[in-house]
C-alpha cells in the first residue's frame, strides 16, 4: 500500500514524534546517556533451508559457493572465542550485557546459555538462525510460527520468556511488532529511528521500540562501511560525546549493537574496551539492559 | 532443525585443557605466504569464474597477480629473510613446474609446503570425490618431486571444497586443513578415518581482503600488531596460534613491503615467540593434545 499524503507516519506502527518537542525524559539518578550494549550471538547453517531467505552475506570472503568452510567457520568464532573477550570487557567496564540470542545457539551450545545467565546477561529473542531472516516473504502464519519456536527455544533454555527482540538482520514484516506483541515481546531493537525509547501501537500488550543506532552496529561499520577499525573506535566515542552533551536537555539511550565473531577478534577488542571505558568514565551514564531501559521508560516517561 | 557441518565439536576457548607450545612459547606465529599461479585461459567448470570481469583473457588481472611470481616474490622474500622466517607456503602446486627459480627459493630456505591446490582458478565446488581423491595423489606428487617433502595440510584452491574434503584429506594422509577461521587454537576435525585438526589460517590478517577493499599497509601493520599484542597477553595463559598470510603480488608492493619489515620487526623483538610452520604446529598438537581435545569437547554435547 502506497503512503497516504497526510501529516504523520505511512504506516500504523507509532507516532510522529520529533525529538525538539517532546517532554523531558530522565534517567536514574539524573544520567544523561543510558547505555545498552546488545551482543547479537547468532548461528549460521551450514546450509539454510531451502526456501528461506536472508540478506546476511558478511564474514568469510563474501558469499561463495557451498561448502563455504571460510564463511561459516568464521562466524563460528564468535560462539568458541569472541564471545568470551567481548563479556569480559563489558563486565570490566560494569555494562550488564543484552545478549540477542537465536534459537539454535540457546539449543545447540548449552555451554554459552549456561555463561551468560551466570554471568547476569538478559537474553533477548533473535529469531532461529542468522540464516533465516523474518521479511514479508513470510506468510503471517509462517511468521507467528517463526517467533514462537524462537521464543520458546529461549524459554525451553533459560527457564524464562524474552522481554526483548532484535529480528537477525534487523529483519520484519509489516506485521512483525504485531506479532512479537502476541508472543509476549515487550520491546523491540530492530527500529533504529531514535534516540529515546518510544511506544509502539499494539492491540495486543504494550509495545515499545529501543532503537538501535545503526551506524555504530560493528559490522555495519566495520564489515559493511569498512571503515577502520581505529575509526569505528572514534565513532563510539564521538558519537556518545554528542549524545552526552544532547542527553543534559533530554535524556538519550545508545544502543550499540556487538557481534562477537567480528568485534571479538584479537585487534578488535581493545578498541571497543577504549570506548566503552571513555563512555562509563562519565557520571551521568546508565549501564543498563534492555529491559532495565524500558522498564524505567514505561513508568518514567514523560506524558506530554 | 539445526544444520551445523557436524565436522567440529563445540568447545569454547575458556573451558579447554590448557595448551603449551615448546619452551613455554605463548603465541605460534606462523607466515603463510600464498604463492599462486592463476591460468591465462582458465576453464570454468563450477559455480565460480575465474576472471569474472572480461572474457578470457582478463590481462589485467592476470598480470596483476603474475606480477608477484616476478617482482614481489623477490621483494618480499628479502624482508622475510631479513627476519629469518621460515614459512609455511601455501602453495598452486604448478608453481614448482612453471617456475624454477621460485621453488628452488623456497627449497633453499627449508621451508614447509601447505598446498594451496593445483592452479588458483581451479576449484574443489564441482569435484566428484574420485576427481578430489585424484587432486589429493597429484598434490603429493607433484610436491614430492620438485622438494622431497610430504604433503601435510592444505588451504583449499582459493579456500574452496567440497562437503567431503576434510575426510578425503585425511584418507590421503593429511594432517590439517586450514580453511577454518573459527578459532586462536588448533582444532580437531571429525573425519571418517584418520586424525585432522584445523590450524588457524587468516582472513583478517590477509593482505588480499584487505587491500582490495578500503585498506592499506600501514592499517595491516597496526592490526597485526594489536592482535598480536593480545593473543600473546592471552597466550600466557594458555598457548595461541597466530598466521599472517600474504600474497606477493599485494605486499611485495613497492608502497607496502615496508609495512611487512614494521610488523616482523615488532613481533620478533618479543620473547616467548614459537616463529614456526603450520606442518609443526599440526604434528605437534596431534601428539600432545588431540586425544585430550577430543575428549574434552564431549562435555559440551547438549
Amino acid at each position: 500500500m502506497t503512503a497516504q499524503r497526510r501529516p504523520g507516519m505511512d504506516h500504523e506502527h507509532h507516532d510522529w514524534s520529533p525529538i525538539s518537542t517532546r517532554g523531558v525524559l530522565r534517567w536514574p539518578n539524573n544520567a544523561r546517556v543510558a547505555l545498552c550494549v546488545i551482543v547479537t550471538l547468532e548461528h549460521m547453517e551450514w546450509e539454510p533451508p531451502e526456501g528461506s531467505f536472508s540478506t546476511d552475506v558478511v564474514g568469510g570472503l563474501g558469499i561463495r559457493p557451498f561448502p563455504d568452510y571460510a564463511r561459516y567457520s568464521h562466524r563460528d568464532y564468535g560462539h568458541r572465542v569472541g564471545i568470551f573477550r567481548v563479556l569480559d570487557t563489558l563486565e570490566r567496564h560494569g555494562i550488564k550485557p543484552t545478549v540477542a540470542m537465536d534459537a539454535q545457539t540457546a539449543e545447540e551450545y548449552p555451554f554459552l546459555v549456561k555463561h551468560c545467565m551466570e554471568r547476569g546477561c538478559e537474553i533477548i529473542g533473535h529469531g532461529i538462525s542468522a540464516s533465516q531472516m523474518i521479511s514479508s516473504n513470510m506468510p503471517v502464519e509462517e511468521e507467528a510460527d517463526y517467533i514462537k519456536k524462537a521464543v520458546d527455544a529461549l524459554k525451553k533454555a533459560t527457564g524464562s520468556a524474552p522481554q526483548g527482540w532484535l529480528g537477525p538482520e534487523y529483519g520484519e514484516s509489516a506485521h512483525t511488532p504485531q506479532l512479537l506483541a502476541q508472543a509476549g515481546i515487550k520491546y523491540l531493537c530492530d527500529w533504529a529511528n531514535d534516540e529515546q525509547p518510544y511506544p509502539m501501537h499494539s492491540p495486543s500488550g504494550e509495545m515499545f521500540a529501543l532503537p538501535s543506532m545503526l551506524e555504530l552496529d560493528d559490522v555495519h561499520a566495520l564489515w559493511t562501511r569498512r571503515v577502520t577499525v581505529q575509526r569505528y573506535g572514534l565513532l563510539l566515542k564521538e558519537g556518545f560525546d554528542a549524545m552526552y552533551r544532547d542527553g543534559e536537555q533530554n535524556g538519550r539511550v545508545l544502543v550499540i549493537n556487538i557481534h562477537p565473531w567480528l568485534m571479538g577478534q584479537p585487534f578488535r577488542i581493545g578498541f571497543l574496551d577504549d570506548a566503552l571505558g571513555h563512555m562509563v568514565r562519565n557520571q551521568g551514564v546508565w549501564a543498563a539492559s534492555g529491559s532495565e531501559i524500558i522498564d524505567w521508560y514505561r513508568q518514567n516517561r514523560p506524558t506530554d | 532443525m539445526v544444520s551445523t557441518s557436524n565436522r567440529v565439536d563445540y568447545s569454547p576457548i575458556i573451558d579447554r585443557p590448557k595448551l603449551e607450545w615448546p619452551n613455554g612459547a605463548r603465541v605460534a606465529l606462523w607466515i603463510a605466504p600464498n604463492v599462486e599461479h592463476y591460468e591465462y585461459l582458465p576453464v570454468q567448470d563450477g559455480p565460480r569464474n575465474p576472471w569474472p570481469r572480461t572474457p578470457y583473457p582478463d590481462v589485467q588481472q592476470y598480470t596483476y597477480r603474475d606480477y608477484g611470481n616476478r617482482v614481489g616474490f623477490w621483494r618480499m622474500l628479502e624482508v622475510l629473510d631479513k627476519h629469518k622466517i621460515r614459512c609455511c607456503v601455501s602453495l598452486n602446486m604448478a608453481v614448482l613446474e612453471h617456475f624454477p627459480e621460485i621453488a628452488k627459493a623456497m627449497v633453499d630456505r627449508d621451508w614447509d609446503f601447505m598446498s594451496h591446490g593445483i592452479y588458483n582458478t581451479r576449484y574443489l565446488y564441482s569435484y566428484t570425490e574420485e576427481q578430489e581423491r585424484e587432486f589429493y595423489r597429484d598434490n603429493i606428487e607433484t610436491l614430492r618431486r620438485h622438494t622431497g617433502k610430504q604433503l601435510k595440510g592444505m588451504l583449499g584452491p582459493a579456500i574452496s571444497g567440497t562437503p567431503a574434503t576434510p575426510d578425503l584429506m585425511a584418507e590421503a594422509g593429511l594432517i590439517y586443513h586450514t580453511d577454518w577461521m573459527h578459532d586462536d587454537q588448533p582444532v580437531p576435525i571429525n573425519v571418517k578415518s584418520g586424525k585432522l585438526i584445523s590450524v588457524p589460517y587468516s582472513i583478517e590478517l590477509n593482505d588480499s581482503p584487505l587491500f582490495r577493499l578500503n585498506y592499506e599497509g600501514d592499517y595491516f601493520a597496526d592490526i597485526v600488531k594489536a592482535q598480536f599484542d593480545q593473543l600473546y597477553k592471552e597466550g600466557a595463559e594458555s598457548s595461541r596460534v597466530m598466521c599472517i598470510a600474504l600474497h606477493p603480488f599485494l605486499i611485495g608492493q613497492p608502497h607496502r613491503i615496508k609495512y611487512l619489515d614494521e610488523m616482523l620487526t615488532y613481533i620478533m623483538s618479543h620473547d616467548g615467540v614459537w616463529q614456526t610452520t603450520a606442518d609443526e604446529i599440526a604434528e605437534y598438537y596431534i601428539e600432545n593434545y588431540y586425544d585430550e581435545a577430543v575428549a574434552h569437547a564431549q562435555k559440551f554435547k547438549s
